[in-house]
Order: structure tokens, then sequence, then C-alpha cells
């Protein structure tokens, strides 16, 4: 009859019953995959359903793959390259955080690629890198140079890619580092000009070491969604045989890729576990690399 | 003067930059408006044409109408549904006390860290274990639950005065009205970025839907424009005027809820 | 792990129960009354589809059909999908690629009777047998043709092609056609169907893709090698657009944008051209040329039953009615070539202004298209590595050979 903790089990109860829907469907649908999809990694799966233990045989396969080792490096490449958005959206940030004119004109036009459908981008993209009635080439003619086929080429292919995805993430980044340095109390510029600092030194010295957490983080999430490339690839490559024609394919093919053509078009499932659960080994191995890492250049205040 | 200069240099600089990030845009709602001989015309021409022909080749090649339906009911759907859920595990993680929270908690996070093709096989064996593959539960009813969402109300949550929780509880309240009539309230700016970015993301999504539901009358756009490619390969006008379609409705909305969703992307750097 | 996830889907099965508007009717119905689901994937034949069930129901007043159209991108996917649940549509659309692969895991009942086959032609039946068995009924057939541009044919004052036009006139008008300055090319070495390209070819010289008793691969026959080559040779003289220039504007586009000459390509494409703004009224077709012998690949869709159905006696006699004459001369008025001997006049009579008789005059001499029991994973191979030789990465020779170990390999583990 004591009521404190009477009121300790009703709120206890009320706690459970507020979380209760989706710690049903996180468990369901999420926790429970997690454990599934590492327990299929060790199966071969029929064409038509069923499957049996394998033990590490997909492992063994993954290793000896070269799909996967070319999927592996492409990944890792996109990744790489894929961070120059972040010095730029660091860049055109700083010209943006000002009292101007059209400044939210700009910033709207960064920002359409953003909202735009991946899927939609990556067509739109295509037909610009078509190598003889695409816009880029046109605009090379123009200046006596000769394109290439951009995405069909395995020379060029990868970098084509990067562009698209620098193209499309760079008004998202730039918003983070608005935000990032909207929040740099403005007396440290003051100082500073005080101190007869002009605009670059101001920028190198105080914004951005200020903004080194913030970038830091950028940094984490786009090298984690990175890894995850698929959509743009999926329409500029196709998936499947259909897109073994293309002659820059083994330079667009990415891990999750593979993972959709062996999980979902030649239904070998098992095999599509382990891919994603090398996967995950990846993010988490890089993850933990860039927390060492950032002790040598994040500064947090 | 020199102020002046640089302002001019400034704006020439970010007028490149704009004009980078629109051109493809431009270039597609040209292209849209060619015929396939024009387009592959060299050189190209550089002003529409108005072939609107390729629009309704879109409506003819796909069941656009009701694509864009399932893409609307399920990111509505995906949208109500997880602010409210997540609000409701957030509200709990953030003011309840109950044994269990932070391994809960810290359950719900561990998801958060799983890139998410980790889910969709087991995701797919349910789905078709329940008989939902091609139909609109399947893509709505996983999107129901997210641990981003949770995990962004809660420190939304925890930002918010307590004074008035606890006069309420001190008058007799029980959690459910406090949450319900003055937490929701309080809380609306930080529900509205989440819905905001889960609308997004479930309105572009492409490799779940494109797993769950082959069938065109229950397909999103993502997928159906994706499908539009795999009939139509590189028949570019009718693929412009297609991606066009698919793309305004979000594009539009942004427009408009512009200043939400920056805020909403701010808060949280995290996509969907 | 099994138990959880059974008690998991219960849970969910409640919640669909709650949420589905309960529509499945159980087919068995009442008074014996039977419903057959029928799975097709082209949207054009959908209305022929549908008029044939309701003729079927007017002479089987008990039965009534169900045509389900999914498009071909998910068509199998889909019906993989279902097969694995145990629940296949009672009747569906199969094709000669994916044919082993569903008859050898059981998921389609041989025919429960032996019947007339005699009036289709032998290379379909050959296709959709088994161990000795035969699955379903052909339905319509394709053979592949060479489509050209009388318009640029005109331009350049060559004579268009004749019937019995040999591998050498072929490259003779290729090189007259090709037109660099205009972005013109005289044909289109594609390499993203090798039933309207390759197959074709291979056996033109006497090659072959696949051992009759489909144990071992043909692609390092010196025969094989010559009908690659000739693709690959167009390419180097550039009477071909490169594997580059193809992926970024396919062949087909590129015909219907007046840059190709000539385009191989099925039967099926008669709608496509006909329909086509560009193409309508300047093009026309010729039989494919002539190399050691004159050879084009045969293929058709056939009607098969699905083998864990309830109502498989009801599917088989659906399946016979389609298969059947009259069956056969609705489906010519509207769609593809019937497979049945002797129904195909409406079809090449719907477009006078076109040389369809081509395409049935190929039957004589059409070659069956190559199969085994996982046909997909070695076509995922041929496309791996021949896409060296179409890009110039490596000789046809090499390409060839690693090919044929690879698929040997793959065949092996059939």
């Amino acid at each position: 009859m004591t009521t404190p903790r009477k009121h300790r089990v009703t709120e206890a109860l009320w706690g459970y019953a507020f979380i209760a829907p989706t710690a049903l469907g996180l468990g369901l649908f999420y926790l429970w995959p997690v454990l599934q999809t590492a327990y299929f990694s060790f199966t071969e799966w029929g064409a038509f359903g069923g499957h049996t233990f394998s033990g590490l045989d997909n492992y063994e396969r993954l290793v000896h793959d070269p799909e996967m080792g070319r999927a592996l490096v492409n990944t890792f490449a996109y990744t790489l390259l894929g961070l120059l958005s972040i010095p730029l959206a660091i860049v055109f940030a700083a010209l943006l955080n000002r009292k101007m004119r059209g400044v939210s004109v700009y910033r709207t036009f960064f920002f359409l690629p953003v909202v735009t459908m991946p899927v939609a981008v990556a067509m739109v993209w295509r037909w610009l890198y078509n190598g003889d009635y695409g816009l880029i080439n046109y605009g090379l003619s123009l200046v006596g140079v000769d394109g290439p086929n951009w995405v069909a080429d395995p020379d060029t292919a990868l970098y084509a890619l990067v562009v698209i995805g620098v193209w499309s993430s760079v008004g998202y980044n730039l918003i983070i580092f608005l935000a990032g340095m909207q929040a740099i109390p403005a007396d440290y510029y003051e100082a500073a000009a005080l101190d007869g600092a002009g605009a670059f030194r101001q920028f190198f010295r105080i914004t951005l070491p200020l903004l080194s957490p913030t970038a830091f983080f950028v940094s984490v999430v786009s090298v984690i969604g990175s890894l995850q490339l698929f959509d743009l690839v999926y329409v500029i490559s196709g998936s499947g045989a259909a897109a073994r024609a293309n002659p820059a394919f083994p330079r667009l093919q990415t891990v999750v890729q593979l993972f959709y053509d062996r999980a979902f078009v030649t239904n070998d499932r098992g095999y599509g576990a382990a891919i994603v659960m090398a996967l995950l080994l990846i993010i988490v191995v890089l993850t933990a690399i860039q927390f060492r890492l950032q002790k040598r250049w994040v500064h947090y205040a | 003067m020199p102020d002046k200069g640089r302002r001019i240099g400034l704006h020439a600089v970010l007028i490149v930059a704009s004009v980078l990030m629109v051109t493809p845009f431009v270039w597609q709602i040209v292209t849209s408006l060619k015929t396939l001989s024009s387009a592959t015309s060299v050189p190209p021409t550089l002003l529409p044409e108005g072939h609107w022909a390729n629009y309704g080749r879109v409506f003819d090649l796909l069941p656009f109408g009701t694509q864009f339906l399932n893409t609307l009911i399920t990111a509505l759907a995906r949208t109500v549904g997880q602010v409210f859920l997540c609000s409701m595990a957030a509200y709990a993680f953030a003011r309840l006390r109950f044994p269990g929270r932070n391994f809960l908690f810290g359950l719900f996070l561990s998801v958060l860290m799983v890139p998410p093709q980790l889910f969709i096989i087991p995701q797919y064996e349910i789905m078709s274990d329940l008989g939902w593959l091609n139909s609109l539960p399947a893509l709505i009813v996983p999107g129901l639950f997210s641990a981003f969402g949770v995990f962004l109300l809660r420190q939304f949550f925890l930002g918010l005065p307590v004074e008035l929780e606890e006069a309420a509880r001190i008058d007799g309240a029980n959690p459910w009205r406090i949450y319900w009539s003055i937490v929701l309230p309080l809380a609306r700016p930080g529900m509205v970025a989440l819905a905001v970015l889960v609308l997004l993301w479930s309105w572009n999504d492409l490799f779940w839907p494109l797993v769950v539901n082959t069938d065109p009358d229950k397909m999103t756009l993502a997928a159906g424009l994706a499908s539009l490619q795999g009939q139509y390969q590189t028949d570019y006008p009718v693929l412009m005027a297609g991606s066009l379609l698919a793309s305004v409705p979000v594009i539009a909305v942004f427009v408009f809820l512009q200043r939400q969703f920056i805020q909403g992307i701010a808060q949280t750097g995290i996509k969907g | 792990m099994r138990a959880t996830r059974r008690i998991a889907t219960a849970l969910l099965g409640a919640a669909a129960l709650m949420l589905s508007a309960c529509s499945s009717d159980d087919g068995s119905g009442s008074d014996d009354q039977v419903t057959l689901s029928y799975a097709v994937w082209d949207q054009t034949q959908k209305a022929a589809m549908d008029q044939l069930a309701a003729d079927f129901t007017k002479g089987h007043p008990t039965i009534t059909v169900d045509v389900q159209l999914t498009p071909w991108e998910g068509y199998w996917t889909k019906l993989k999908a279902a097969a694995t649940g145990g629940d296949a549509p009672d009747v569906f659309w199969m094709n000669g690629p994916n044919f082993q692969l569903y008859a050898s895991n059981g998921v389609i009942s041989p025919n429960p009777e032996q019947v007339d086959t005699s009036v289709y032609p032998e290379a379909l039946v050959d296709l959709y047998t088994f161990d000795g068995k035969m699955y379903g009924l052909p339905k319509d057939m394709d053979t592949v043709g060479v489509w050209y541009n009388k318009t640029l044919f005109d331009a350049k004052k060559v004579p268009y092609p004749k019937d019995g036009w040999t591998w050498a006139d072929f490259q003779d008008a290729a090189a007259k056609l090709t037109d660099p300055a205009k972005g013109v090319y005289g044909t289109a070495a594609s390499l993203s169907s090798f039933q309207e390209y390759q197959y074709n070819t291979i056996a033109q010289a006497g090659g072959y893709v696949i051992s009759p008793d489909g144990k071992s691969s043909g692609y390092a026959d010196p025969k094989t090698i010559a009908g690659l080559k000739f693709w690959t040779d167009l390419i180097q003289k550039k009477h071909s657009p490169d594997l580059k220039t193809m992926t970024d504007t396919i062949p087909l586009q590129l015909f219907e944008a007046g840059k190709l000459g000539m385009y191989w390509g099925g039967s099926w494409d008669v709608l496509e051209f006909t329909g086509n703004d560009y193409t309508k009224d300047k093009v026309d077709v010729a039989p494919l040329p002539k190399g050691e012998k004159q050879a084009t690949i045969i293929h058709g869709v056939a009607n098969v039953v699905g083998a864990k159905g309830e109502h498989k006696d009801q599917a088989w006699e659906f399946v016979k009615y389609l298969g059947s004459q009259p069956a056969a001369q609705i489906l010519g008025k509207t769609g593809p070539i019937p497979a049945y001997t002797g129904t195909q006049t409406d079809w090449v009579g719907a477009h006078p202004e076109l040389k369809l008789q081509t395409f049935l005059d190929a039957v004589n001499y059409a070659v069956p298209f190559p199969v085994s029991k996982n046909t997909a994973a070695w076509n995922e191979a041929e496309l791996s590595h021949l896409t060296k030789a179409w890009s110039g990465e490596q000789p046809i020779e090499q390409a060839a050979t690693e090919l044929a170990t690879d698929m040997n390999a793959l065949l092996a583990k059939e």
C-alpha cells in the first residue's frame, strides 16, 4: 500500500506501454533480422526456397569472388573521393554565411539536388553523360575536346559517379555547416578583427577549427552513406546479367549492388547475406578508424 | 570600393555554382519536350520544342496515377505512424523511469548502427510468409518503426522544460495525458523535423520497394521509374519526362517547407 | 529460430487479417465452380488473353480464368517468389531459358496425356521437353530478321536486302551505309540480346552454344568463334558503333533515331516499329544473311501448368484449349505469331506493307534456343566474358575460350 512504490510500478508499466509498439516493431523487423541475416550467411538457398547449412562456404566464395573484389575497390574509391563534398560544402557555406541579398535563393539551388529522387537524378546525369548526344560532351566539343562515353568507359565511369554523388550531397552538407557556423559566437570574429585578422585568416583560425567537430560528424555519416551506394548505380548501369554488357560495369559495381544481384536477382540469399555481413564489418572498422583519427584534427572547444 | 569588388566576385562564384546545380534540371525539362530524333541530333538544339507526347507516353507505359497514390499513401502513412510511435517511445525514454530503460535504449540505438541492407532478406521473408508481397502494407509496415526517430525525439524532449509536466503530474494527470496534451504540443518543431525527413526518404527510397513490390500497380514512383528505364532503356526524352513527373512533387513540397527541411537537417544531420 | 519466426509471423498474420480487406476466394467456391489464375507478362497481349479466357469459359461453363498481368521486368521475380511459397499460378507463360529450371525443380507439371505435337514447330516441342516429358504446349513463336531503314538505303543508293543474301552482302551493305559525318552506322553489333544476334551467327557459322546433351559449352569451337567474330569485325571496321556507344544509347533507339541502317530484331518488333513515329513508314524486313548455312533462332512462349495447383485437371484443359487451332486464330489477329501451324495468315496480313512472311519462312531453317537447367548462370558468364572482346580488351578467341571454361564449370554444377 505504500504509495511511492505503487507509483513506481505504475510509472514503469506506463513506460513499457509507451515503448511497446516500437520495441515490438524494431525487434521483429530490425533486431531479429540482423541475427537471421547472420545465420543465413552460413546457408545455401535453393532456386525455389529452402536453405541448408553450408558452414563457411559463402565466406570462402566471397574471398575468391572477383566481382566482390572489384565491388570493394569501387566502393572504397567512391567513398574516398566522395569526401570532396565536405571541403566544397564548407567553402560555399562560408560564402553564404553572411547577410547578403540572394542568400536564400542560392541556398535553394544548392539544395534542389538533395530533395530530388536519386533515381531521377541518375537518369538525368546518364543523359548528360551520353557520349554522342550528351550536353557535357557538346560543351566540351565547343572548346575542341572530344569527350568520352563517361559512364560506359572504364576509365571515367567511377569519376562520373563521384561527380553525381558530390553534386547531390554538397547542398545537404552545406546546410549542416551553415548551422555549425551560425553557432560560432560572433565575438570571436570581433576579437580577431580587432587584432587585424582579415577574412581569410578568420576563416582558417576560427571557422575551420570550430567547425571541425561538425566536419567529423559529416564525414562519418557520409562515409557510411557512400559505402551503401546503390540507387545511382542501379540506374546508371542496371543490374543482373544485362548490366554486364556495359564495358564499364567492372568499374561501376558496388557492394550493395552486388548484394541486390545475388540476393534478389539470382536468388542466392545465403551469399547475399554473407556480402552484407562483410559490409557491416567494413562499416564498423572504418567508423572505428575515423573515431581514432579524430584526435588528430578535431578541436572540441 | 574593394568591398564592392569583392561582393561582385562573391556573387560571380555563387552564380557559377548555382548554374552548375540547376543546369541538369533545365536540360531535363528541355529534353523532355523533344522527340528522340531531335534529342539525338548533333549539335543539340538548346531550346525546348513542345513535344508533349513524351509525358503522355509515361502515362501509357506506367500506371502513373496509381503509383503516385501508392507513393503518397506510403509516405504519409509512414510519416504519421513513425512520428507518432517514435514520439511515444521517445517520451518514455526521456521522462519515465522503468527497469531496463538504459538497456532497451541501447538496444534501440544498436539498430541505428547497422546498415539497413542487413534487415532486408529477413524482412522480405516475413512479407512473403504473410502474403504481403505486392501490397501497400509491405511498403508501410516496416517503415513505421525507427530507432533514429526515437533517438532524435528523445534528444528533443530532453531539451524541453519539465515544469509544466510536473505541475500536471501533481494535478493527477497520467503519463498519457501529459504526453498527449503537454509534451506533444511543445515538441512540434522536433516532430515536424522528423516528419519532413521521413517523408523525403520514403518518397525517394528505391531498394525496399524494388524488392517487395514487383507488380506495377503496387510500385512506388521510384521503382516504377526504374522499371521504365528497364523497358525503354535509353529513350531519353521519355525518361526525362518520367523522372521529372516523379520528382516534382517532393521538390514542390520542399519549396513550401524549405525552412522546416533545413531545420530538420541542421538539427539532426542524418539522412533518413 | 524457426519457432520464433513462426510466432512473429502469426502475430503479424493476425494484424494482416485486420488490415487487409479479405478478398481471397479460395478458388473452389460453391457448385464446383473453379477459377484458374493465369499469369502473363505482355501488356499488348492482355486483351487477347482476356478474350481467350472468355472463349474458354463458353465451352467450360464451370471454369473461369483470371488473367494476371505482370510486366516482364518483374514477372520472373514474382513467379519465383510465388513458386517458393507454394502458390504459383494455375497456368502461366514459360520461356526457354527458364523452362528447365522450373521443370527440374518440380514447379511445373508434365502433361498428363499425349497430344498431337506435330502441329507445332519441332524446335519448340523440343524446347519444352525435359527428361523425355513434355511440359505444357507452345503458344506463340518468334524468329529473327534484319530490319532495315529504307530511307538510309535510298540515300546511299544501296539495293535493299534480298532473300538468300550472304554474310558478305550484309558486310558490304553495312560498309556502304556507314556515314561517320552523319553519325550513321551500317548496323549495330549489340551485346544485349544473344537471341537476336550472337546465337544466330553462331548457328550460321556452323558452331553451337551448348552440346545437344546440355553438358558442355560450344564457345571454344572455332566455328562458334567465327560466328562471334562476325560481330567484333563489324565493330573494328567501325561499321557498328562501339560497345560504349551502344551502352549510352541502345541499338533500338539508334535505329529509331535514324542512326542505323540495319537492325537485327525479332518478329515481336513489328509492334514497336509500326507504332514508332519515325520508323513506321521507313522500315522493312529481310531474312538473316547466310553464313556457312542459313539459320535463325526460334523461340516461343509455352503455357504450362503449376505443379502445386488445386485444379490441375482444369488447368490442363485450359492449356489444351490455348494450344488449339481456334485459340491460335484469336491470338494471331492481335498478338505474336501463333505456334499452331497454318494459323499465321492473319498475323502476316496485319501489315501488308512489311514482308512479314520472312519470319514464317525462317521456321524452315530455324535452330532451337540454347538452354540448360540453369541457363541464367551461364548467360551471365557470356556477358562477363564477351564484353571484354566487344570492347576490344581481349581478342575474341581468348574471351570465348575463357567463357567456355567458365560455362563448362557451371554446367558441371547443374
